[in-house]
């Protein structure tokens, strides 16, 4: 059999989605407000303090479409930042200013980590002292290449 | 085959930036159920992590633990990690085969000696040890081999740990864990028991991680199992907890009850009495787990798990025998009764002729 | 074998099979013992009926002992129909009788059953208590009323304790189930031997008497 008929004889087998239990469950497992309230606590003692924190996602047991919940109420502010380091991360500043949704994916699109960080930036966007040396010797490099 | 390259030299020679060596740690604190607080001191550790040698060992088994370590994340991570362990001998993976993957063990042992990390999956037959061999080496002798010159035992899977489906009655092969192995010999070594049918990737990875980060073995419970991914029973941890809370139970599989999601004790979920981290790690990266995909946990990270009565058996029930062995106990009890009251009635006749 | 697997395995059979056995030989053995026969001329007749009215009219004290009794009158139903109610019709304990009886039935939320049964254990407890203080309770209590009782709480106990998966000292959910399985097993074990025996004896107990007093013209 070939893929496309492979592929049509799939699609024949008739799926039918009832009442997906990913809106039940997000409705009743109550991970979304604890959460947003820790991150309201957090982000008043940035202010207050300077301290930042980070919350690992990964760590909470959240149900079946908790996670699109959160991403939603936390929203979209003005910074999205991609970072090309061992696979793509995005850093994405939330509604709330100070508050960062960080997603790492590895080299082939895999979720590696999902953090909320609550900082003035994320430490993994600062320029790093040993990237900036080896920067430094690079550009040292390429300059003393082009004096004539 | 041994290196004196450290993980930072590794990692800086591949042309990784300080940024990606900074997700690296990050993910690797996630790994290891390590709070974020956590990421500067792993840094620190890695930085300068030497290469243990590692050797795994496929006895009893099903593959399914390579299998598992294998397909979790990607090559970046775990290609990481086993690039900064030296995989001296992993048969399933390794190039090499037959006598040259013999000899490589054989060399990476004597090379180590005393250092190495011997990782173990299968469970070892113990009944007669020829049921299972390599190159003509049962088991056990590869094994009682291997430990003397080991620094420590990972047991990767619920076979190496403990025993395993092999061992299911009525155990024909005779099957044994390690630490089973390690009693009868008489041997010491520390273990660390990975449990699970088959363990979650990362739990194999993370405590590989752990062991380079900190350079000693994580804490254990009380079965020698990483208290960071089985210190917490899934029952616990479970997003379908409400439900339990609130008595909204499934009945059938594909009943109402299943379609909204409602709890599965009811379909033998054994999550109350099993302790892993399927419910916050999640399978296939994050994807679910069991319970998620409407199945009840089978208890598997768990010694004796597969005598446990049965899959679809509910903790609230138990192996109670039958009707006919019951009903024969209640006959027993008549005929006890009969002869108690022959022995009654001939007091009672007594007492009445006392009486008149 | 851990304490779990040996209270969903042996332990059960064993429970069951010391139950079985106890309660044929407890029923047998007081049902066909000599029965004095009544020589008289019956008076009354339908005594099947006066029997089975009996049966229901005992359930009540007769009202010149009410105004004394209340207390135990009332507190005595309040536990027996919670612990009933928490026994068959708690969530995970229908599969616990589906088993024996190849059926089930639908069963009240939890919150009902949790707040029944602490109010029957709250009962149980001060009945107890009652009990060991009480200048005459005291003096005729015997060692197979304190167990009875004893062995009643314990399920109620441990079933909150494990529901709840309350972790006092520590202890591992496994253990909590394992140990309010073998606390009803201790139940199920001494039960034909005190007077949890009640249970089958009570109500052939007011018919006997209702029939017989029917007999003799007299109302039971």
């Amino acid at each position: 059999m070939s893929a496309s008929r492979a592929n049509d004889a799939l699609q024949a087998i008739g799926l039918r989605v009832e009442g997906s239990p990913r809106v039940a469950g997000a409705a009743f497992t109550g991970n979304v407000l604890p959460l947003l309230h820790e991150v309201r606590h957090a982000l008043e003692r940035l202010l207050a303090t300077g301290e930042e924190t980070t919350i690992d996602l990964a760590s909470l047991p959240l149900a079946p479409g908790e996670f699109d919940r959160i991403e939603a109420a936390l929203g979209q502010g003005e910074v999205t930042a991609t970072l090309n380091a061992l696979g793509p991360s995005e850093i994405r500043e939330t509604r709330y200013s100070g508050v960062w949704l960080v997603t790492h994916r590895n080299a082939t699109d895999e979720v590696m980590g999902r953090y909320i960080e609550i900082a003035r930036m994320p430490a993994v966007l600062l320029a790093q002292e040993p990237d900036m040396r080896k920067g430094l010797a690079d550009l040292a490099l390429a300059l003393e290449g082009r004096v004539d | 085959m041994r290196t004196q390259q450290t993980l930072g030299e590794v990692l800086a020679s591949r042309g990784v930036s300080r940024r990606g060596f900074m997700k690296f740690c990050a993910s690797t604190a996630s790994l290891m159920a390590l709070p974020p607080a956590m990421i500067p001191r792993i840094a620190a550790a890695l930085e300068n992590a030497k290469r243990p040698s590692v050797i795994w060992l496929p006895f009893q088994e099903c593959t399914g633990c390579t299998e598992s370590i294998t397909r979790s994340h990607a090559p970046t991570l775990e290609g990481l990690i086993f690039d900064t362990i030296s995989l001296d001998y992993q048969h399933t993976i390794m190039a090499a085969a037959g006598a040259r993957a013999e000899e490589a063990r054989h060399e990476a042992m004597k090379a180590n000696f005393g250092e190495y990390i011997l990782a173990v999956d299968g469970s070892i037959p113990m009944k007669d040890k020829a049921f299972s061999c390599i190159a003509g080496e049962s088991n056990y002798d590869i094994f009682i081999e291997a430990v003397k010159g080991a620094k420590a035992i990972v047991a990767i899977g619920t076979c190496a740990a403990f025993g395993g489906i092999p061992m299911a009655k009525p155990n024909p092969t005779g099957a044994a864990s390690v630490q089973d192995v390690l009693n009868e010999a008489g041997l010491q070594k520390p273990i660390i028991n990975i449990s699970g049918c088959p363990p979650i990737p990362t739990a194999i990875t993370g405590v590989l991680a752990q062991y380079l980060t900190f350079g000693e073995l994580p804490e254990l419970d009380h079965l020698g199992r990483p208290k960071a991914f089985f210190g917490q029973n899934i029952h616990d941890r479970c997003y379908r907890r409400p439900f339990y809370e609130r008595g909204e139970f499934a009945e059938s599989f594909d009943d109402e009850g299943a379609k909204k999601g409602w709890c599965l004790y009811k379909l033998g979920c054994k999550g109350p009495v099993t302790y892993n981290a399927c419910a916050t790690i999640k399978w296939n990266n994050g994807a679910g787990f069991p319970i998620e995909g409407g199945h009840g946990c089978l208890g598997c990270a768990e010694p004796g798990f597969w005598d446990w009565g049965g899959f679809y058996r509910p903790l609230s029930q138990g192996d109670w025998g039958d009707w006919k062995t019951l009903g024969i106990a209640a006959a027993a009890g008549a005929a006890l009764g009969i002869a108690s009251v022959a022995v009654s009635r001939v007091k009672q006749a007594r007492a009445r002729q006392e009486k008149s | 074998m851990t304490l779990l697997e040996f209270a969903r395995g042996p332990g059960l059979q064993g429970a069951l099979l010391i139950f079985s056995l106890g309660v044929a030989w407890r029923l047998v053995g007081t049902f066909l013992l000599a029965r004095n026969r009544d020589l008289a001329q019956p008076k009354g007749t339908s005594t099947v009926k006066a029997g089975v009215r009996a049966m229901i009219i005992r359930s009540i004290p007769p009202h010149e002992l009410e105004k004394r009794i209340t207390f135990q009158h009332i507190t005595g139903y309040a536990w027996h129909l919670g612990f009933f109610a928490v026994l068959l019709f708690f969530g995970p304990h229908v599969p616990f009788f589906k088993q024996f009886l190849g059926f089930g039935w639908p069963y009240l939320p939890n919150t009902a059953v949790m707040v029944l049964g602490a109010f029957t254990l709250a009962i149980l407890v001060a009945l107890l208590v009652r009990r060991m203080l009480h200048p005459v309770l005291k003096q005729i209590s015997t060692f197979d009323d304190y167990l009875s009782v004893v062995l009643v709480i314990l399920p109620l106990l441990t079933g909150f304790l494990s529901y709840s998966h309350v972790q006092p000292l520590d202890v591992r959910y496994e253990v909590l189930l394992a140990v309010h399985l073998l606390s009803v097993e201790a139940l199920l074990v001494w039960f034909p031997f005190g007077k949890l025996m009640h249970l089958f004896y009570a109500f052939p107990s007011r018919y006997q008497v209702g029939a017989a007093m029917q007999r003799k013209g007299v109302q039971a």
